[in-house]
């Protein structure tokens, strides 16, 4: 973890941002004075969970991604914004409901199917295992046409493949959410079939972009944006995003998936990112920018979200209109 | 007189209630501050102009039996009096929401709004919003007395009745705006479908 060349899907450090500090990391003259710098780091990476996550930070600008072209959304949206049926329908439930005693903290995480390594892991002890977290700043594009820029903590989800070692048969990854509906209103009301089931193909699965986040803005993940563990696709509608991920497990046949289980013709298995393949009853075009305000809040939507580059290759020769 | 129907005669009462859900947003999104609303400030006023112009359209559409299932109640026959304005206000709230939806989508680039009109068009749900929008209009139209002259009094009639299509399609595009069934289209719309029910019931045996 110390510097290292950044990749393309790196953001600008500035997006690494407890709000007061990016302010201030915005100042050059902040930012030529290390040793402040390193306290600020000191300052707000202090959570236990993120310990291994600290060293390097903060990193370079990566010139690729000016900081004046991505402004990451401000945390309270990230934590009071949410789809997550299990704790109502809302997008101010989740915040409310699923911090009313639902215990994400011990949470165990399986690791099952077709692979020589099956094991079942206190999400803690995973995360000292695969060697840490690192911090990613992501688009995130929702199905319904609105998008923020999330500071997510975690570690590639390749890491955690190569931990369970998947036998060769093995073509698809599916993840199951939790099912505990004393804890979950959603799931009393049976709003949708649960748990909550997502799938990725292999490859997908194994991209450097897929990543398991346990954390956001530097602090391990809120309840309500999918404790203690969830997948992150970026170049994927947030649904695939699987939240508060109990199992793993690798299989020969393509996992089903919740919102496709529900609404087949407007939710597909692949539901990557594409402003030219409109959902049945809106356009994919253009997406809300959420805490862009009353009249700055709309941009052009852009294929895979912004991830072309990365992820294209996975789906040569795919139909992307017939595999929405 | 009493204070009840006092009250629900006056005008100014009237339109007090009728414009206190246009202001309502300004609560959570000014004084309270609250975050979610706040993360989409357009959407939830397009979400609550959209719920305003239904409720009020189905209030609208409820005078009638009201004052046929009790006719000799004051309150009921002096709210039939603000008729025209409830579903004036109705149409009102709708173009508010057109508005928010326009601003939403495509922002104030004329090219975008265009385009906003297209994708209307292609989807089965916002077509019926339009439908429902264009209904809304001519009734507000061809509200005022001079209209009601120069139609004359049946082919006014005719053309009024389709605010019950109205209602129908404002229901039917409430529900497809979601992805998963609004319980509030039945708060909505089945008192509404039971005092019709009951009206008609009512006519029928008058009629015998
Ligand atoms: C002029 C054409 C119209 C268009 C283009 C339109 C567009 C829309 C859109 C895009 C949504 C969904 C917003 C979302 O993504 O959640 C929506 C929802 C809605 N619309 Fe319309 N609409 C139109 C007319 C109307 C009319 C005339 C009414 C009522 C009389 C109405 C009532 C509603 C309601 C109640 C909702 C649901 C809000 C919610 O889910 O809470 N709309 N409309």
């Amino acid at each position: 973890m110390l510097i290292r060349s950044p990749k393309t899907w790196e953001l600008p450090t500035a997006a690494v941002t407890p709000e007061a500090l990016y302010r201030l990391t915005q100042r050059r003259d902040f930012l030529k004075t290390a040793g402040v710098g390193l306290a600020g780091a000191a300052f707000f990476r202090s959570a236990p969970l993120l310990s291994a996550a600290t060293a390097g930070f903060p990193a370079k600008e990566n010139p690729a991604f000016p900081a004046a072209k991505l402004k990451p959304t401000a945390e309270d949206y990230i934590t009071s914004y949410n789809n997550f049926y299990e704790f109502g329908t809302g997008k101010d439930e989740p915040k409310v409901f699923a911090n009313k005693g639902w215990k994400t903290d011990p949470w165990t995480i399986e690791l099952a199917g077709l692979v020589n390594k099956p094991a079942k892991f206190d999400v803690n002890e995973l995360v000292k295992k695969i060697g840490g977290i690192e911090e990613r700043v992501y688009r995130f594009r929702c199905v319904e046409a609105w998008s923020m820029v999330i500071p997510w903590d975690g570690f590639p989800l390749a890491k955690l493949i190569a931990l369970a070692d998947p036998k060769p048969e093995a073509k698809f990854v599916k993840f199951t959410s939790f099912n505990d509906p004393n804890s979950a209103p959603g799931q009393r009301q049976a709003n949708l079939d649960y748990p909550y089931v997502e799938g990725l193909r292999m490859d997908e699965a194994a991209h450097e972009l897929a990543f398991m986040a346990t954390g956001l803005y530097g602090k391990p993940l809120p309840n309500q944006n999918g404790a203690p563990i969830r997948l992150v696709t970026p170049w994927k509608y947030g649904f695939k995003n699987i939240k508060s991920v109990v199992k793993i497990e690798f299989t020969t046949t393509q996992p089903k998936n919740t919102w496709n289980i529900m609404q087949a013709g407007e939710y597909g298995f692949y539901a990557n990112v594409n402003p030219k393949v409109d959902h049945p009853r809106w356009s994919q075009a253009s997406e809300r920018i959420i805490g862009g305000g009353l009249f700055s809040g709309s941009q052009a939507t852009l294929m895979f979200n912004g991830y072309e580059k990365e992820v294209a290759p996975l789906y040569k020769g795919l139909d992307l209109v017939k595999n929405y | 007189m009493p204070l009840l129907e006092k009250l629900l005669r006056s005008k100014a009462v009237i339109w007090t209630l009728l414009v206190l859900p246009g202001l309502w947003p300004f609560w959570p999104l000014l004084v309270t501050r609250n975050p979610t609303t706040g993360a989409d400030p357009l959407k939830f006023l397009l979400h609550h102009f959209g719920f305003v112009a239904c409720v009020l359209l189905a209030v609208v559409l409820a005078l009638t039996p009201l004052r046929v299932l009790w006719p000799q109640s004051k309150p009921a026959l002096a709210l039939n009096r603000h008729r025209r304005l409830v579903g004036v206000a109705s149409f009102a709230y709708a173009l508010l929401h057109l508005v928010a939806h326009v601003l939403h989508e495509g922002g104030t680039d004329p090219a975008r709004v265009a385009a906003i009109f297209g994708t209307a068009l292609g989807k089965p749900f916002q077509l019926v919003g339009l439908i429902t929008f264009t209904i809304l209009l001519v009734l507000t139209l061809t509200s005022p007395h001079a209209a009601l002259r120069r139609l004359g009094g049946r082919r006014w009639k005719n053309l009024h009745r389709l605010a019950y299509l109205a209602a129908a399609l404002a229901a039917y595009h409430q529900i497809y705006a979601r992805k998963l069934f609004p319980v509030q289209v039945l708060w909505i719309f089945v008192p509404l479908a039971l005092l019709e029910a009951a009206r008609i019931i009512r006519q029928r045996a008058m009629a015998k």
